[in-house]
């Protein structure tokens, strides 16, 4: 089973006016290919900014992180730009759609900022599989928070897929992607992001306050104050070479 | 493809659009302005070459070389010539004195005649003068000399009809001294009058008009060849007085050409800041689905340049229609129609909207592109930057240089630098007080008003800055219009002398006295006169360079009084006391040329006597006042032994015109000098240059208000937000709408006065180095600067907010969020 996502000794401190301050210190996780973690913790314990670092959105202070096989840490803001456009999504907690800019354009914009020319026909085949084949042409104004979330699951599906049916290789961050969701609506999300996972065999790293939706994932971090306090890792998940740093 | 396909999508969802309409207001306001200027100011020169009739004169106290004239023919210039001189008309009995004046097929080439075909006739212009064997009569003539239209009068050997009254010529002021009554007849009758012998004293102008480069070749060509009996006249020195209101209008144009320039910029700057913002959260997300900074600009770049594109080429074409539907508008105030502009001022227009683009509107994408993906998980959209200020650079840089290009005018450039250096330095001040501020102790409205004041006190500076600017361009405006015509309306007074009576004799004196007091007429007192040339000064004679000095070369107008004449300051020296019966008061300019002061000697020639004088003090006069005025004023008595005449000056209103015939008959030795006509002129053109000024002022005050609401629009989302938060949590609608217009008055009193510091440094600049004007405090301005400011913006912020505050605050969170 290859890695997908492998972090080595990370830190991050940020300066402020009252002196330097540590987010992270001395993290340290591999994830395989197809496999999803969730990262939980209170507000404030640096797990949406250990998300980020994954992520490649930010560069840690200390620390080396590869993406699928590639050192990020290593590489500039463009390049790390690149590798996100090629196997890199995002689900937010607060959707994070243009609002000028309708369903069907939000999910088309990754495609089209690779420059692929089916982009259009691509997002309707994910809103669709995301059951809002009748909304492409709304704008998230029109539409309800659960739904909103769904186009931005579509998005980042999207953004991660070679091909029209498959996201092979790719992986995708979901920062709270239930936070601003009511329990119904959340259940449903979850449910169609764990579905597209599988289906399309995609790595999943999701930042969570809820326990329930933690215990979905194949491995659990809890983080404290920039640290992991405790990790849940099956023994059979991982195989031989997994490894979470504690 | 990608900029423009989000391009469309942008602008459907609106948040383009504004950045849009300001754009085309900036360059539509600038190119309207532009036009406008460029077409009044093609109208003023056309009134104001009317003056000399032409575009460039020679004239010369004896014919001109035949080959000069062929010159210009080759030069493809227009040509005509009037030949003027004074000689007597005879009719039956009657004889008059007249000012003759012979005019080629071709006169006027700039300008229009105007003339009435019987005395109960409107004048109407016309673009010849009288054909051979005819002549034109000025009105009060033909009651002078019992005649009529159709009747015929003698001059020299030639036997004329008289076929029209004539009412106007353009250049009636070319000789201002001429005296009598005017007769204008066709060149070609000259030769048969006989009266041009050699020795006459005749004036010849020849007229020249066409393209200025064949002009300036042409006078290039000829300036060598001028003997002294000659020289060459533009407006500059036919009429300085015109040439120099025409200059200052020009200046006062441009000025506004340039505020509408700085108007515009800081109304795009306002939107593109906002456009910058609100896609901050838009990059965010682009970086992390994986747009790079590079794909980032080119997407924005490439945006904004199509727009440019566009919301330039529409913003041509309103300002074009606009000035043009202003001019059709405005035409019957006129004298003169503006003709049609050039190209100039699209290119105006044009690198307005293109130092907008690069200034204002490209420096927030680029600070855009610097977005952190990092923010779509942070939530926090605020985007501090030390370096923001960096990005305000190249705007003010690119406002100044274009501002420079479009004024001509460094004084120009830097009385605005120093405008706004003052302003934006003020801002920043304000700034810190704003932050600085207690605000436990106030009650409810003003606490929530100074808390969002503080909250936002960054982009405070800003829109204090910007509110400022929209302030300080009105006001600048306003007050340099006012100045102007202040100024102008001082040079030539409703009722200023329009009649000088020279040449009266003592005996005629009470007599003449009588006739004028009589009539009730306003005028000076009458001086008494003596010429006299001055030879020597402590002693040793004049020499050769002071000799060159036409108002010393020349015999001079010797006179005396015991008081000090009205408009004349004495500037060094004492006036003489009582019983003082020498000594002599300079004008101050005349004294410099001279090199003399106080006590020196001078010594003048009077008749073939000489006689000597101490200066005891140094003048200055006012030569716009149209009253009888002295180089040299003695004391009383000085002059006693030399044989003098009187000279006075009067107002004599237009419907009176024929007392100035009982005065020839009454007293045919007296010179009367008719000034009436050419002041008409003077004041039509002025009236011209100030419908311009006050136009242009009002257009500008517009530009200036769409400033303020575009500033108010810019800051207005975060203040809904709020206020919508305050009424959720049961906040009266009123405590709301009080402390808006708390929080918007005081911003516009802090820009108000602001606007006042920065207008008084502008004023202070323009006026000396542009207007050439003495300096002036304004303290009016420091009280309408913050009054205008609270209340402008006040109002426009209160209003933008009003119905947002009327609406269930549910309804305004949905709709920002």
């Amino acid at each position: 089973m290859s890695v997908m996502l492998k972090a080595e000794n990370l830190h991050h401190r940020v300066s402020t006016s009252e002196g330097p301050l540590t987010l992270l210190s001395d993290i340290s996780l591999q994830l395989p290919t197809g496999q999803s973690l969730a990262i939980t913790g209170a507000s404030g314990s640096g797990k949406s900014t250990l998300l980020g670092l994954l992520a490649g959105l930010d560069r840690p202070t200390e620390g080396k992180i590869w993406l699928a096989g590639e050192e990020i840490t290593a590489m500039d803001e463009e390049q790390r730009a690149a590798l996100r456009a090629r196997c890199v999504g995002f689900v937010f907690q607060t959707f994070q759609l243009l609002p000028g800019l309708t369903a069907q354009e939000n999910v088309m914009l990754p495609s089209e900022l690779r420059g692929e020319r089916n982009a259009g026909k691509r997002a309707q085949e994910f809103l669709e599989r995301v059951g809002l084949g009748h909304r492409l042409h709304h704008y998230p104004r029109q539409l309800s928070g659960g739904e909103q979330q769904r186009v931005a699951i579509a998005r980042a599906f999207c953004s991660i897929a070679n091909d029209s049916s498959t996201a092979d290789n790719g992986i995708l961050f979901a920062d709270e992607p239930t936070g601003s969701l009511d329990a119904h609506n959340g259940e449903k999300v979850i449910d169609l992001l764990f579905k597209l996972n599988e289906e399309t065999n995609t790595t999943l790293v999701l930042v969570t306050h809820e326990q329930r939706l933690a215990e979905r994932c194949g491995a659990h971090l809890r983080m404290a104050a920039g640290e992991i306090t405790t990790a849940d890792i099956p023994d059979n998940y991982l195989g031989d070479q997994a490894e979470v740093s504690v | 493809m990608l900029p423009l396909k989000l391009l469309g999508r942008d602008w459907r969802g609106g948040e383009l659009a504004l950045i849009a309409t300001a754009l085309v207001l900036a360059v539509s306001c600038v190119t309207a302005i532009a036009h406008f200027s460029d077409r009044l100011t093609r109208a003023m020169h056309i009134q104001s070459q009317s003056f000399l009739a032409a575009e460039r004169v020679v004239q010369s106290s004896k014919v001109v070389p035949q080959e000069w004239l062929r010159k210009a023919d080759e030069l493809g210039l227009e040509q005509a010539q009037t030949t003027a001189f004074a000689s007597m008309l005879s009719a039956g009995d009657e004889f008059q004195f007249a000012s003759v004046k012979a005019v080629t097929d071709r006169y006027p080439l700039i300008g229009h005649l105007e003339v009435r075909a019987n005395a109960s006739d409107e004048p109407r212009p016309v673009q010849q003068g009288p054909a051979p064997g005819e002549v034109w009569l000025e009105a009060r003539l033909l009651p002078l000399m019992n005649l009529q239209i159709g009747d015929r009068l003698a001059l020299g050997d030639g036997d004329f009809a008289i076929t029209r009254i004539l009412d106007h010529e353009p250049d009636r002021g070319a000789n201002l001294f001429s005296m009598g009554a005017r007769l204008m007849m066709h060149q070609s009758d000259l030769a048969a009058t006989n009266i041009l012998q050699p020795g006459s004293r005749v004036t010849y102008r020849y007229l020249f008009s066409g393209d200025d480069a064949a002009l300036n070749s042409y006078f290039n060509w000829l300036k060598p060849q001028l003997t002294e009996h000659q020289r060459v006249i533009d407006l500059k020195d036919g009429q300085p007085q015109v040439a120099r209101t025409l200059d200052r209008a020009e200046s006062f144009l441009f000025l506004a050409a340039s505020l509408a320039v700085l108007l515009a910029s800081v109304a795009v700057g306002l939107a593109a800041r906002r456009y910058g913002l609100r896609h901050a959260n838009y990059v965010a997300v682009m970086k992390s689905l994986g747009a790079g900074k590079n794909k980032i600009l080119g997407i924005y770049i490439g945006q904004m340049s199509a727009l440019a594109l566009i919301a330039t080429a529409l913003g041509l074409a309103i300002g074009s229609l606009i000035q043009s539907q202003a001019v059709n508008l405005l035409e019957g105030f006129f004298p003169v129609a503006p003709p049609p502009s050039g190209i100039q001022p699209l290119w105006v227009g044009l690198a307005t909207g293109v130092a907008c683009v690069i200034g204002f509107a490209m420096p927030p994408l680029f600070r855009l592109a610097q977005t952190d993906p990092m923010q779509t998980l942070r939530q926090d959209w605020s985007n501090p930057d030390k370096r923001e200020w960096l990005g305000l650079i190249p705007g003010p840089l690119s406002m100044l240089l274009l501002i420079w290009w479009l004024s001509g005018s460094l004084a120009i450039t830097l009385a605005l630098l120093a405008g706004l250096g003052l302003l934006i330095a003020g801002a920043a001040v304000v700034n810190r007080l704003l932050v600085r501020g207690r605000l436990a102790s106030l009650g409810g409205s003003w606490r929530i008003a100074l808390g969002s004041l503080q909250r936002r006190a960054g982009f405070n500076t800003l829109l204090i800055a910007a509110f400022g600017t929209g302030l300080l361009a009105m006001l600048a405006m306003f007050y340099a219009r006012t100045a102007l015509i202040d100024e102008w309306q001082m040079q030539l007074p409703e009722n200023a002398p329009n009649h000088f009576l020279v040449n009266i004799a003592p005996y005629e004196l009470d007599g003449v006295k009588q006739k004028v007091e009589g009539k009730n007429l306003e005028g000076t007192e009458f001086y008494p006169m003596v010429r006299g040339r001055l030879i020597a000064v402590n002693g040793t004679p004049v020499n050769e360079r002071e000799q060159k000095d036409s108002s010393i070369r020349r015999e001079l107008n010797l006179s005396w009084t015991d008081t000090v004449p009205a408009d004349n300051k004495i500037v060094a020296g004492e006036w003489w006391s009582e019983n003082q019966n020498d000594g002599v008061s300079v004008e101050v300019e005349v004294a410099a040329r001279l090199g003399v002061n106080l006590g020196d000697v001078l010594r003048f020639s009077i008749g073939g006597l000489e006689t000597e004088a101490t200066i005891t003090s140094l003048r200055t006069l006012d030569w716009n006042s149209m009253r009888p005025n002295f180089f040299m004023l003695f004391a009383p008595g000085s002059l006693d032994t030399f044989p003098a005449t009187y000279i006075q000056s009067f107002y004599l209103p237009p419907e009176d015109k024929l007392f100035v015939n009982e005065l020839v008959k009454n007293f045919p030795s007296v010179s009367i000098i008719e000034l009436d006509k050419i002041l008409e002129n003077i004041r039509e053109t002025i009236g011209q240059v100030a419908i311009a000024v006050e136009s242009v002022l009002a257009l500008m005050l517009v530009a200036g208000v769409l400033v303020l609401v575009a500033g108010v629009r810019a800051s207005i989302a975060e203040r809904l937000q709020e206020a919508a938060v305050i009424r959720t949590l049961g906040g009266r609608r009123q405590l709301l709408i009080r402390s808006l217009m708390i929080e918007f008055g005081l911003l516009g009193v802090a820009a108000g006065l602001l606007a006042s510091i920065g207008t008084e440094a502008t004023l202070a600049v323009l006026t000396q180095r542009v207007f050439d004007m003495p300096f002036q405090f304004h303290p009016g301005l420091w009280v309408i600067g913050p009054l205008a400011g609270a209340l402008l913006v006040g109002t426009a912020g209160t209003l933008a907010c009003r119905s947002a505050v009327s609406q269930p605050p549910l309804k305004v969170l949905r709709e920002l969020a």
